[in-house]
């Protein structure tokens, strides 16, 4: 009996390790860094627009993931990106390493320049809404 | 039928395997010069098929030179070098089966197309790494049999028309249709003709001496196919290059780049073809390991061999070196654009085996265009 109490508690574990962080931990990290409420709407925009100020291939955000986060995207070499929304893609926004990894590159080649912590609880806010 | 007043009989002359052993061979060797002088890299397993049967059909002629009858055996059309000598300056009697010359023309055909299937298997194993002698050569020796591949193919055109040439002069000199007597088998026999031994033909041991060589060549070459190749791309690819790499597009084999282009490669990731692709330091350094310990430099292949010499000013672009350029510049530029291969990046789009770093040309294939 204990050692079955031990492997459901290690089974029960494992998951954890996998994932650690959540779309909402994320916001409220984003906002006490920021010192502001997340703002979907501006997310929203800030997702959707052409920018032109960052690398010349990738003016926007929508350029490799369409403007319908809950779909599938597309690299600049043809290869699937899956969907950004968690609601279509749950391991999204789950890894703290890869979304600062992420927005580190991604924020450069559309905007030319870092996301601020605001803007980046903003996107995170956007998709997560939807 | 002839003119003549007073025709001669028609005699068999060529049995029907030196028949089907022409016009085989005629089929084969036409297929293999289509492929091997138009055809792309796809055509390769046509060519091999069709150049194996020819090398197959004359060795079961020579066989059949040695054990068949009449006008089949060698001892009945190779010349002595008096007999060629005589025919050359018009002193001979006329020949139903090969004149002199003629027998010349089939020796030298015999040769050249043996001399192509051993230069073909070269090319298979050292160039491609494929096949009975993959283990004993190097794109070395592939590479310097290509040259004499296309050298002595070129030289067997010119042996089928300078054939051409003289069966049509023979016909015209000797009034006779030859090339329907190789359909037909039969020829007039004629007063003064050279007459035939009368050998009889042993099919039995011709059947079981080419049945022998073919279990020979095919089992000796299945064996020696089956020997580890060395040289070879690692085929185990690191996990963090793939998750990092791998997330934009297809991971690019670390044969394809040699070591100094990789490390270009890496130094410059936050302006990767036109994106930030950065990479934490740490990170970065084992992948960089990773590539230039399995870069071109260690491996023995063609895809490593002709990217190593990357375009100066693009070091480590594959699609901007010269090899790439040359070997994909007949497909037009629209194919690489349209859905679903999108960009001469997206190698695996037509390659199946692009990310093993193989690229063997019996692993391509051009798909259909689909919506985007």
């Amino acid at each position: 009996m204990k050692r079955l109490t031990l492997c459901l508690a290690m089974l029960a574990a494992a998951p954890a390790l996998a994932q650690d962080t959540s779309p909402a931990r994320l916001i409220a990290g984003y906002e006490a860094e920021a010192g502001t409420p997340a703002n979907p709407a501006a997310g929203k925009a800030l997702f959707l627009a052409t920018h032109g100020t960052g690398k010349p291939d990738t003016p926007a955000c929508t350029t490799c993931h369409t403007d319908n986060p809950r779909a599938a995207g597309q690299t600049r070499t043809g290869k699937t990106i899956d969907p950004l929304a968690p609601s279509a893609n749950p391991d999204r926004f789950t890894d703290v390493k890869k979304v600062e990894k992420w927005f580190g590159r991604n924020c450069d080649s559309v905007l030319g320049r870092a996301c601020t912590a605001a803007e980046k609880a903003d996107i995170i806010a956007w998709l997560s809404g939807l | 039928m002839t003119s003549r007043s007073t025709p001669f009989p028609e005699v068999p002359v060529w049995d029907i395997w030196v028949r089907l052993f022409h016009w085989g061979l005629v089929a084969t060797v036409a297929l293999s010069a289509l492929t091997g002088f138009f055809g792309d890299a796809r055509w390769l397993a046509v060519h091999l098929a069709s150049g194996g049967t020819a090398a197959a059909l004359v060795l079961a002629r020579i066989v059949w030179g040695v054990f068949g009858g009449g006008h089949a055996r060698f001892a009945d059309f190779v010349p002595r070098p008096r007999a060629l000598l005589s025919h050359v300056i018009g002193q001979d009697h006329r020949h139903r089966g090969h004149n002199p010359v003629g027998a010349l023309m089939v020796l030298a055909v015999f040769v050249a197309i043996l001399a192509l299937a051993i230069t073909g298997l070269v090319i298979l194993g050292g160039w491609l790494r494929l096949g009975p002698l993959a283990a004993d050569l190097g794109t070395g020796a592939g590479h310097a049999a290509r040259e004499l591949h296309e050298a002595v193919a070129l030289g067997v055109a010119v042996l089928v028309l300078m054939h051409l040439g003289g069966v049509l002069y023979e016909s015209r000199r000797s009034d006779e249709n030859l090339a329907r007597a190789m359909v037909t088998g039969l020829k007039e026999a004629r007063p003064g003709d050279i007459e035939p031994d009368g050998v009889r033909p042993r099919a039995g041991r011709a059947v079981k001496t080419i049945a022998a060589m073919a279990a020979m060549l095919l089992s000796g070459g299945l064996i020696l196919s089956m020997r580890p190749v060395p040289n070879q791309p690692v085929a185990a690819i690191d996990p963090l290059t793939a998750e990092e790499c791998g997330a934009c597009h297809m991971v690019f084999h670390p044969s394809l780049l040699p070591a100094r282009s990789w490390q270009q490669l890496m130094a410059g990731l936050d302006t990767h073809f036109g994106e930030n692709a950065w990479i934490d330091a740490g990170d970065a350094a084992e992948i960089e390991a990773w590539l230039t310990a399995n870069a071109a430099e260690t491996v023995d292949t063609a895809p490593a061999r002709i990217f190593a010499q990357p375009a100066p000013e693009a070091p480590f672009t594959l699609t901007e070196t010269p090899a790439w350029q040359r070997l994909h510049g007949t497909l037009p530029e629209a194919l690489f654009n349209r859905a679903p291969i999108f960009t001469r990046a997206n190698c695996a789009a037509c390659h199946a085996d692009a990310e093993t770093g193989r690229f063997s040309p019996f692993a391509i294939s051009i798909p259909k265009e689909t919506t985007r």
